[in-house]
């Protein structure tokens, strides 16, 4: 980001104009005084992890003015009675969150022009929510309240997830000593809130920690919420992408531009430094490097509490090691991402499975690396493909689980052959003679509805001059149905078109069709809406002719 | 999501010429819809043109020589049924085939089960409930007892897109004929 940026984010933050939703929140909270945010915290996390970054641009004077004020105080107490007295005054989800995003993006700037900014514009902002609370001994309680919400800390485990993905870049490209220093020290100080976290079942903060050990000072110096947002994130899509975080971790190191940064990482897409895969999520090759490269941070991180900056500089040749000990770190990489699948629905306020996953790779002892290897990718991509069903299955957005989601799947498969079935057996009963006269049938349609010509074909490219015109008219709530029913007839008559010589009078027709097709797509579509809903709910769609005529 | 209105174009093609040749008059009211059922079925899969497992197995088991309906079949493939038929041999002999290795797999994986024992462990009994779904929509789905899991999904995927279709476009003509016989 470009200091221009940051300076028309702060401003922006100032006006609470809203770049992204989260800026405007963020900024009205510390206006109010904190007022209670947990829920505003919340719905800045919604915002998407694609808007991460770039909120926490806007967010970056935030960030740095919490960071900033983290690093005044390295007290562990004050660091973390911030944190605590942020969640008391609610607007610590919010504080956070923005911290974490605005940290990422200024530290990936890695320029300490960023922090003063930062510091300038928004201390002013955040010192009445922040300084409030200079007690010392609130830390442990106010640490606990994190967890009470678990969809905050998931998304703290998202953002922290977003932390480490940027720590990385900013450690790496920028051997800055001094910020390496804070960073240590802030490293030291969040590691008091990191395993509260922990202890209160952010698993997020844990898993994140274990998964990038080179990432530890970063993840360590951010706040321990920011990293269970992130984790938390990561978490459920664990089992789809736990080789995202390294992807994006990878592309940080690798230094590309900000901007750049933050939309990889942002989308957890693209690929692993130096190992290419197509842009899809299941790059088989990526995500073994990952896997290993998270495997051995998993060890380290959880050996040393502390890593030097010399890790910072590290990853990327660790990256290029981990591919090729791949072969070799199988069992870690099973461990873990059978951690993950098995954790699949865990939410992130699960701390047991962080540790779990130490124990698992001891017991596990699976078998040779490449079967795991090739078991994880498959298992990410047979997730990636459960999440397109997700799409079109109606009701499966909320589910998460493989089983339930199975079982959705399973049900609206069954209603739609039901359906099938049924109706088949309406037009074998309406249609004694199976000739299906689709031509008289619409010919009578339009005659009943209006005294046309008889004429019904021919007038393809003139429906659509019709449905314009029919649009604005329909209500609102048909509007989805139309276009449905709309193509139905339209594929009905471009049919006949085909096979039938087209007629005389396009415009002609189109203007005495009009009428009669409002009319016909007003029935159809009340049809068509009051069936869907059933189907929607898995029954068989009784006939509905009173929603006809 | 494909185009809705492309993929229904075609599947009302087909099958309304699968519906034209097909012999009438049929006596019962089940043998008609029976004759429409296929035929939108087959229209539905030929509209795949073999690209997909699934629509290659439901013609193919149309098709097979044993079945009830297979004069229906080759009256609505008509002449069209030489290229689809030919692919859908291949398949039908491999997926006997693999029905026979998959059978003997899960023989010998269930004997390997019984020897661990009853799974205490949470995740084995999650899988084990993936599992017992999976083969549901194997069943449900045309050919998919043949199909490893990551085809297995796409193919739902298809599958369910292509029932959405059908499903749209037979209550349509279902409404404009009972409207029109109104």
């Amino acid at each position: 980001m470009d200091k221009g940026e940051k300076d028309k984010y702060e401003l922006e933050n100032r006006n609470e104009n809203s770049i992204n939703y989260q800026a405007p929140v963020m900024s009205s909270d510390w206006q109010f005084g904190g007022a209670n945010l947990t829920s505003a915290g919340m719905s800045l996390v919604p915002s998407g992890n694609p808007l991460a970054l770039g909120s926490s641009c806007a967010s970056a004077s935030v960030a740095d003015s919490f960071g900033s004020n983290l690093w005044e105080h390295p007290s562990n107490s004050q660091n973390l009675g911030f944190c605590g007295i942020n969640v008391q005054n609610g607007a610590s989800s919010s504080n956070a969150m923005g911290i974490g995003k605005s940290t990422l993006t200024s530290l990936r700037s890695g320029v300490d022009r960023p922090f003063d900014m930062g510091w300038n514009a928004a201390s002013s902002m955040l010192k009445g929510g922040f300084f409030l609370p200079n007690t010392t001994g609130i830390l442990p309680q106010s640490l606990s309240q994190f967890p009470a919400d678990s969809s905050f800390i998931e998304r703290a485990a998202r953002f922290s997830s977003f932390n480490g993905g940027n720590f990385g870049d900013m450690v790496s490209p920028f051997g800055m000593p001094e910020s390496m220093g804070l960073y240590t020290g802030g490293m030291g100080l969040m590691r008091g809130p990191e395993d509260m976290f922990a202890a209160n079942g952010m698993k997020s903060v844990s898993g994140v920690e274990s998964q990038k050990s080179k990432l530890n000072v970063t993840e360590a110096t951010r706040d321990a919420c920011l990293q269970v947002e992130n984790r938390a994130k990561k978490s459920p899509g664990n089992d789809r992408r736990s080789g995202s975080l390294f992807r994006a971790n990878e592309e940080a190191k690798q230094g590309a531009g900000g901007s750049g940064n933050e939309s990889d990482e942002a989308e957890f897409s693209g690929h692993d430094g130096g190992q290419d895969e197509p842009p899809s999520l299941d790059g088989a090759g990526g995500e073994p490097s990952a896997k290993g490269l998270s495997s051995k941070k998993r060890k380290r991180s959880l050996q040393d509490a502390e890593i030097d900056q010399a890790k910072g500089g590290q990853p990327p040749t660790e990256a290029a090691k981990d591919g090729a000990e791949n072969q070799h770190k199988g069992e870690q990489k099973q461990t873990t991402s059978v951690n993950k699948t098995t954790g699949k629905q865990v939410s992130p306020a699960s701390h047991p499975p962080k540790e779990e996953y130490i124990h698992v790779r001891a017991r596990r002892g699976q078998a040779t690396n490449s079967h795991s290897l090739a078991e994880r990718v498959r298992r990410e991509k047979i997730s990636e493909r459960m999440k397109f069903l997700q799409d079109i299955v109606p009701g499966c957005s909320k589910v998460t689980g493989k089983a339930v989601m199975l079982d959705e799947i399973i049900n609206y498969v069954q209603s739609l052959q039901r359906q099938v079935e049924f109706l088949s057996m309406k037009l074998a009963t309406v249609n004694p003679r199976l000739d299906f006269n689709i031509e008289g049938l619409l010919a009578k349609d339009i005659i009943q509805s209006r005294a046309g010509p008889s004429s019904t074909l021919g007038f393809s490219p003139d429906l659509s001059v019709g449905y314009p015109a029919l649009h604005p008219s329909q209500p609102g709530l048909f509007q989805a149905a139309l276009p449905v029913t709309g193509s139905n007839t339209d594929v009905i008559r471009r049919s006949l078109s085909s096979q039938f010589t087209s007629m005389t009078g396009g415009l002609k027709e189109s203007n005495q069709l009009s009428n009669p097709w409002e009319d016909e797509l007003h029935n159809v579509v009340q049809m068509n809406y009051g069936t869907s809903a059933p189907s929607d709910d898995l029954n068989v769609n009784g006939p509905q002719p009173s929603g006809n005529t | 999501m494909r185009p809705h209105s492309s993929l229904k174009q075609e599947f009302l093609k087909e099958w309304i010429k699968g519906l034209q040749r097909c012999s009438f008059p049929k006596k019962s009211i089940l043998e008609r819809k029976k004759a429409i059922k296929l035929s939108a079925d087959i229209a539905m899969a030929s509209a795949r043109n073999g690209t997909t497992c699934w629509s290659r197995a439901l013609i193919s088991s149309a098709a097979k020589d044993g079945s009830d309906n297979n004069h229906l079949v080759k009256q609505i493939l008509g002449p069209e049924s030489d290229r689809p038929a030919v692919e859908n041999k291949a398949p039908a002999r491999q997926a006997s085939v693999c029905k026979k290795i998959l059978k003997r797999s899960c023989r010998i994986r269930r004997r390997g089960r019984r020897k661990c024992g009853a799974a205490a462990a949470p995740s084995s009994i999650a899988k084990h409930l993936v599992k017992k779904r999976r083969q549901i929509l194997r069943s449900l789905i045309p050919g998919g007892e043949f199909m490893n899991e990551i085809c297995l999904i796409e193919e739902t995927l298809d599958y369910i897109t292509s029932l959405r279709v059908q499903v749209d476009v037979m209550r349509s003509l279902a409404t404009a004929s009972v409207r029109g016989t109104e």
